[in-house]
């Protein structure tokens, strides 16, 4: 069984945000408007964050993508009281918009502030959406699916071709993407995979670690790190 | 003291039973609700602990409460009327 | 003798067998703030969630801030009433019913505040048909319909006699009383069941009362957010409930003392001995608050620092300051000598408590979800008058659901005065005589 996982290359990352568009035009991410927008509902599934680098702090910055972590102890999936949000076998970390009431206390739970909601209906079906992705109704919540889709259309293509997705087969639209090839997706139960190979560098880091949440968005750090 | 308008007993008799089976069903139908909750929990094999943990503690509160209920109506109605 | 008594308790009959002027004005009065409160759900539930003032990352608000204020007063009634009846206090007679109104009708402001707060509030029966037990929203749901039947049959147990009272004696209605009645003639069978039910129900209700605040809090300290996921929370919102909760019921009993001219029932004693309690429970609360605040600022955990200063210092220095003066320094001011001008202190006091209970779950709710551990750019959660007006119209629907409650029941328990001064006042005598040394047979 995959487990499907990210690393991202805080070294490479220059900041210019095509992850994050690449993922709104993939995933039908609707744009919220201006008015909207400076009430700070900004609806961005992949979002680059910016910290003041900390020895250099008005010289540098630096950028942090963070998609959603698909952690493999989502404390999300803990306090949603309708299965809205689950983790699947293959560690996605799944969102259900038909189940899904709006309470909103996974965004209250998650502490990357990684899920978005929908206050009013922010887009009706247009020409030059993504057929594949459904459009979300107003009242619930939604996040980064890791390009669930892709892996759908991935695994009806190979059961089809009677044979096993091959690597590089499936592969987020953020990690398409980027031109610094900062982010690699991949298979982090195969050993062999680029991602497992990279999350074991001594460069990398989990967000948060010690809260427990076990992210599978790897990130390495600038510079040489270790330790 | 019965005037015309004085409601017949069996009218008040049966408006009693009613509105006391009304609130025995309520109480069945709240419990139900915990044993489906905690039957689905358990068919997906999420957190059993919690599934069977809290209707555990929930039902006989119900259990006690219809109990008591039930007990009042049948002395002061049913047994102990007009003595 | 006869006359007096029949006298006084005409005044407690008086409210359900004429209604005057000033329901009418009240009601209509009431009514503007439930239109709207009307409005405001109806423009929220066609347009979304979008027109309150709710945004990423703060993405609760006044209404679950509501929620929690609302069921925290709900502590008042039952609690008090339970805790009351079982210490065998005489003086809660004319209390009781009071405060167990306002448990049944607040619970269901409280749960509704839930429902508002929903983006999809269409889709509620999926808690039904798809709950999970391991949210704290599904223990929410659990405790809070287990406390609204609890408190329901904990009020229409106590109050049989009196609606038989009112069956006899009214005149109107007569077959609603006489269902409601269940043919109670007060003979000694009935009494003995009566009691042991009431009593009973007293010993269940109080661990019930106790996990709905529990559970309540939960939905806060079991999250991993800074400042909510504290082991306190528990006892913290329990006690903050019972505080708010007697507060709340003071204010209601002074608005009908003099509304329906109840002073012969209220007296100062009444009011002298909840202030009492009230202050007790003022620095219990906070004690609490202290013992939470300074855990988090010894630990100095960079995290709940930035929750941290944000209140002491921050953007919310106004309402943390405030909470503090509203919850400890009046009430103490007001509640320390409450030698003279006991009613009007004790209302003072409470006004000032209902305000500062509020601003803290305010307190609690807010500044933990405006600074998320990531860094995220600065925003400032504002609430919209769709939000003020929910509020508004949430206060005057449970002023209105409690004062219908007293045009229907009488709002002090007639049987229990009765039993007071029957029976009251000769066990009192006895029960303190069992305190004594016994009496020596003497030699003479």
């Amino acid at each position: 069984m995959a487990l499907w996982g990210m690393v991202i290359d805080l070294d490479r990352c220059t900041g210019c945000q095509a992850c994050v568009m690449a993922c709104k035009a993939e995933n039908n991410v609707p744009a919220v408007g201006d008015k909207e927008a400076k009430k700070g509902r900004t609806i961005s599934w992949m979002q680059v964050l910016t910290e003041k680098d900390e020895e250099h702090h008005e010289e540098k910055m630096r950028f942090i993508p963070r998609p959603c972590l698909q952690c493999d102890d989502p404390p999300c999936t803990k306090v949603c009281p309708v299965y809205a949000t689950y983790r699947n076998p293959e560690g996605i970390v799944a969102q259900i918009y038909g189940r899904c009431i709006g309470c909103r206390f996974c965004m209250a739970a998650c502490p990357y502030n990684a899920k978005f909601f929908n206050w009013y209906t922010y887009q009706k079906e247009q020409p030059g959406q993504n057929p594949d992705v459904s459009l979300r109704p107003k009242g619930v919540v939604e996040k980064c699916t890791f390009c669930h889709h892709r892996l759908q259309k991935a695994r009806e293509r190979a059961h089809a071709e009677n044979r096993e997705i091959q690597p590089g087969e499936y592969n987020t639209a953020c990690a398409d993407a980027c031109p610094a090839q900062a982010i690699v997706f991949g298979d982090l139960s195969d050993p062999g995979s680029e991602v497992s190979k990279l999350a074991r560098s001594p460069r990398a880091f989990k967000l948060q670690e010690e809260l427990g949440t076990k992210p599978k968005v790897i990130y390495l750090t600038e510079g040489e790190g270790g330790g | 003291m019965e005037n015309l308008h004085s409601p017949s007993d069996q009218l008040i008799r049966k408006l009693q039973w009613i509105w006391m089976i009304g609130f025995i069903l309520l109480v069945l139908g709240i419990i139900t609700w915990f044993i489906h909750l905690m039957r689905a929990a358990l068919w997906l094999g999420d957190v059993p602990s919690a599934a069977i943990g809290i209707p555990l503690v929930a039902i006989p509160i119900f259990l006690a409460l219809a109990s008591v209920v039930f007990y009042v109506f049948w002395g002061l109605a049913v047994r102990g009327r007009g003595q | 003798m006869v006359d007096h008594k029949d006298t006084h308790e005409d005044i407690l009959l008086a409210p359900i067998a004429h209604t005057g002027l000033g329901f009418y004005w009240t009601v209509a009065g009431l009514s503007v703030f439930i239109l709207w409160g009307a409005i405001a759900y109806s423009v929220q539930f066609y347009y979304g969630l979008g027109v309150t003032g709710l945004q990423q990352p703060v993405s609760w608000g006044f209404y679950v801030t509501n929620f929690v204020f609302f069921i925290g007063i709900s502590h008042a009634g039952t609690l008090i009433s339970a805790i009351l009846r079982l210490s065998r206090a005489e003086w809660r007679r004319p209390i009781t019913r009071m405060a167990e109104v306002i448990t049944a009708m607040v619970l269901f402001i409280g749960a509704g505040q839930i429902l508002v707060d929903l983006g999809r509030p269409d889709r509620i029966f999926n808690v039904i048909r798809h709950g999970r037990y391991q949210s704290p929203l599904l223990w929410d749901a659990t405790s809070i319909s287990a406390y609204l039947s609890a408190s329901l049959t904990y009020l229409y147990l106590p109050m049989i006699p009196d609606i038989a009272i009112l069956r006899d004696r009214l005149g109107k209605w007569k077959l609603f009383y006489s269902v409601l009645a269940l043919g109670w003639t007060g003979t000694q069978a009935q009494q003995r069941v009566l009691n042991r039910a009431i009593a009973i129900m007293c010993v269940i209700v109080i661990p019930v009362a106790i996990s709905v605040h529990s559970v309540v809090s939960f939905v806060f300290s079991m999250t991993l957010q800074p400042m909510w996921h504290s082991t306190i929370f528990g006892p913290y919102f329990v006690v903050g409930a019972i505080f708010s909760g007697i507060a709340a019921l003071i204010v209601a009993m002074i608005i009908f003392r003099k509304a329906y001219g109840l002073e012969p029932y209220l007296k100062p004693i009444h009011f002298r001995y909840l202030g009492q309690l009230l202050l007790v429970m003022a620095l219990l609360w906070f004690y609490f608050t202290f013992a939470e605040y300074l855990t988090g600022y010894y630990g100095a955990e960079p995290e709940e620092m930035k929750v941290f200063w944000s209140k002491f210092s921050g953007p919310f220095w106004p309402y943390f300051w405030a909470m503090v003066l509203c919850n400890l320094f009046i009430p103490l001011s007001c509640l320390v000598r409450l030698g003279r001008h006991t009613v009007g202190k004790v209302l003072a006091a409470s006004l000032s408590i209902i305000v500062g209970m509020w601003l803290e779950r305010f307190i609690i709710v807010i500044p933990t979800l405006s600074n998320p551990r990531l860094p995220f750019p600065q925003t400032a959660y504002a609430p919209t008058w769709v939000e003020l007006g929910e509020f508004a119209g949430s206060l005057a629907l449970f002023a209105l659901f409690y004062l219908l409650f007293t045009k229907v029941f009488p709002i002090i328990s007639i049987w229990e005065i009765r039993e007071g001064r029957e029976e009251g006042v000769k066990e009192v005598e006895e029960r303190i005589k069992s305190y004594l040394p016994d009496e020596v047979k003497g030699t003479a």
